[in-house]
């Protein structure tokens, strides 16, 4: 299909030389154009016009494409023009994967980690006043977000306007307290710990974590406790210890709305926030696990749910329609169009009734080219079907028919089918049908007009809004 | 009797007009307030004041143009100028990537719009402490830009010495506005690597890892692509074009186009 694609390239193009232009007068950088979309500014860099040459600009010096290194990221596919060294940026002619500084590894960073290079990794621990954890053993991004580990919290107890108070906080974090010689801290323990004796004790207020999706209690003194659980709340045991989420209320389920549980979970379908927000308030505190579930044209799907929209003409490849893709995230639902021109179709799949989709690049471009019913409709290959003895489209394309230059006629005349009768005339005078008989048949013009629409915007039919063409 | 009654009554409708057209001038032009009103309890404070709005509104249009604010190359969305940020102009190949540091530009961006408020600025700081009898000393020194984690720092290197009753020295001043785009930024990086190896990306893995993101995808019909990113909890966005493995109408015969140009 490629190669097929690549001719039509070559033979387009002969008869109009193309430039590689170092800049167009659109302002896009190094592009393969006509000559006259070559910009004819002057670079003020170097005080000459912007270079062209009939070229690819493959082929020239000034738009070899490389890598641009700037602050540990590495962009591919840049010309070495576009990376400013006044910026800091650096050029390689290579991919990145060929050079060393930009090798991915999980960069671990307090209680987060991001999948970058090493020297993004220096870059990001300095702004957070870190020490550099660069992990090159992790060489997978989602591996290196889920070994994010929390340094254990406890309760950092000290003495403030002489009374006890308490801080929930890491280890470290306590001994950069500078409270006095009396600071003591309890891995593990909560703050509002009868046993510590401070001024923290258990309250009935909740709150939302930066980076967490559960509800959580806070005590009186307004530090973390353990998940809302609103059977929980004069449970001394549950206001002494960490309970982690697997320990905590019914876990491994969404708890959406759940007025009593905070074990909220987003890949689970809830997200902890203001009741204002969810529409409805739970037992205690203003927080509430948020159902991130959608509504859609009266359907209901869950959180993360892609699929296929049912657009205006796209069943019968309509000209005009269009494939969609919609999905579904924390409660509002996007809208993806898919290449126009039928280009891409919209595929979907089921799994227990969690629907996911794509677009995917409609394979329609050779199906003229196959003979053979097996071939065509070879599901690997491409998306065509036998129709008539003829290998067809099975979702047809669209065209821009409408426009001189376009290739719509001469697709369309492939289903082009001329059909020869021949008669015998008898010996009264009248004529007898011998040949190709079938032709005469009102079924026949509507079956060859079928195939004909079946090639893409080709042959009689409404567009997708339902007027009809002239 | 009644004559003098209606008088009055004019009269203190058009003072409280006064009033009014006062306050509303006071709240609505910031160069007229910190030129008149505003009280520089705090050098930081004034310089913090006063450069804020700009830069917030800098931000404000860098986000919605892809990271410049005079988009040279760009596709209209919603009536907006979205650069193309990754861009061919043929079919069926990748793009060629157009402003591969889109940070270091971003703050080059900032850096030159916000010249002539900086100076303007510290014009004002000056004039307020003169007015206040202050010996003031102010020294020339370049601004500097940085895309941070939540917030973006504008640091100005002009140094400043008050003396009164005392000395009171300033080496620099900060701004620092909240703000995602260094988040949004680092997204859309991520995006324009799919798109320059593989002319597409997957907006609900970005959903996945970031829980309070929101990717938007828009193909047009010239095989161009606006990304819009959004920060569910406070609205911040950022939005970009690219064009890379563009499928035309048909087999395409007509291989070389011309977009917005």
């Amino acid at each position: 299909m490629f190669l097929g694609i690549f001719l039509i390239g070559i033979v387009s193009a002969i008869g109009e030389v193309s430039y590689c232009c170092e800049k167009t007068i659109g302002g896009a950088w190094c592009q393969n154009a006509l000559e006259e979309q070559c910009s004819i500014e002057i670079d003020p860099f170097t005080n000459t016009p912007y270079k062209k040459v009939p070229a690819s600009c493959e082929a020239t010096s000034y738009c070899k494409l490389g890598t641009c290194i700037s602050e540990g990221d590495c962009m591919e596919n840049t010309p070495e023009r576009r990376c400013d060294k006044e910026l800091g940026g650096y050029w390689e002619g290579k991919d990145a994967d060929e050079i060393p500084q930009c090798k991915l590894g999980c960069c671990l960073i307090g209680d987060q980690a991001a999948f970058v290079t090493q020297t993004r990794c220096k870059k990001l621990s300095a702004v957070y006043g870190l020490q550099t954890n660069f992990r090159t053993d992790l060489t997978n991004e989602l591996v290196c977000i889920a070994s994010t580990m929390s340094d254990v919290k406890g309760a950092c107890v000290y003495e403030e306007d002489f009374s006890k108070t308490c801080q929930f906080i890491t280890k470290k974090e306590c001994s950069e307290l500078n409270a006095g010689n009396g600071t003591e801290f309890y891995e593990g323990v909560l703050c509002s710990a009868e046993t510590l004796g401070t001024d923290c004790g258990p309250s009935k207020e909740t709150t939302c974590v930066d980076g967490r999706d559960e509800v959580f209690f806070t005590d009186s003194c307004g530090n973390l406790a353990n998940i809302y659980d609103s059977s929980k709340i004069n449970d001394k045991e549950y206001w002494t210890n960490v309970y982690g989420g697997g320990e905590s209320c019914n876990p491994f389920s969404s708890n959406a709305n759940s007025v009593s549980c905070g074990n909220c979970d987003y890949y689970l379908g809830s997200t902890c926030k203001d009741y204002k927000l969810a529409g409805k308030k739970a037992t205690y505190g203003n927080n509430i696990c948020k159902d991130l579930s959608c509504k859609y044209e009266g359907e209901n799907y869950e959180h993360g749910e892609t699929w296929c929209a049912d657009s205006n003409g796209v069943s019968k490849s309509l000209p005009g329609s269009r494939y969609f893709r919609l999905v579904c995230y924390n409660g509002e639902v996007s809208v993806e169009p898919c290449a126009d021109f039928r280009q891409e179709t919209c595929i979907q799949s089921d799994i227990d009734g969690f629907k996911t989709a794509a677009c995917r690049v409609n394979m329609w471009q050779d199906c003229s080219a196959q003979e053979e019913e097996k071939d065509c409709e070879n599901i690997d290959r491409r998306d065509c079907e036998w129709k008539e003895g003829k290998c067809v489209p099975s979702n047809a394309p669209g065209f821009n028919f409408w426009e001189t230059g376009g290739d719509a006629e001469s697709i369309c005349s492939i289903a082009s089918r001329t059909c020869v009768i021949k008669y015998e005339k008898k010996l009264g005078g009248d004529k007898e049908c011998v040949e190709n008989c079938e032709c005469l048949d009102a079924s026949w013009e509507e079956r060859q007009n079928e195939v004909c629409i079946s090639v893409g915007d080709c042959g009689e039919k409404p567009n997708y809004l339902g007027y009809k063409g002239f | 009797m009644e004559k003098k009654k209606g008088q009055v009554t004019i009269f203190i409708i058009i003072g409280i007009l006064i009033i009014v057209l006062g306050i509303l001038i006071y709240a609505f032009y910031p160069q007229i307030k910190t030129t008149f009103g505003f009280e520089a309890d705090n050098p930081s404070a004034f310089i913090q004041e006063c450069l804020e709005e700009k830069i917030v509104n800098d931000l404000d249009m860098l986000s919605l143009q892809g990271g410049s604010l005079e988009p040279e190359h760009y596709i209209l969305y919603e009536n907006e100028k979205v650069e193309y940020l990754c861009y061919t102009n043929e079919y069926y190949k990748t793009c060629v990537v157009q402003q591969p540091m889109l940070k270091n530009h971003i703050e080059a961006e900032i850096k030159e719009s916000i010249q002539e408020r900086v100076t303007e600025c510290f014009d004002n700081l000056e004039k307020n402490y003169l007015g206040k009898n202050y010996g003031v000393e102010l020294r020339e020194g370049g601004v500097e830009i940085e895309l941070l984690p939540k917030r973006v720092i504008v640091t100005s290197n002009r140094s400043l010495i008050l003396t009164k009753d005392g000395t009171e020295i300033y080496d620099s001043f900060e701004v620092i506005v909240h703000n995602n785009i260094y988040e949004l930024v680092s997204v859309a990086n991520s995006i324009l690597k799919w798109e320059t190896n593989l002319g597409d990306s997957e907006t609900t893995t970005y959903m996945n890892y970031y829980h309070d993101l929101k990717v938007e995808k828009k193909k047009q019909t010239d095989g161009s692509t606006v990304y819009i990113l959004t920060d569910r909890n406070n609205g911040n966005k950022f939005q970009f074009a690219s064009r890379s493995i563009a499928w035309p109408p048909g087999y395409g015969t007509d291989n070389i186009v011309t977009t917005s140009e």
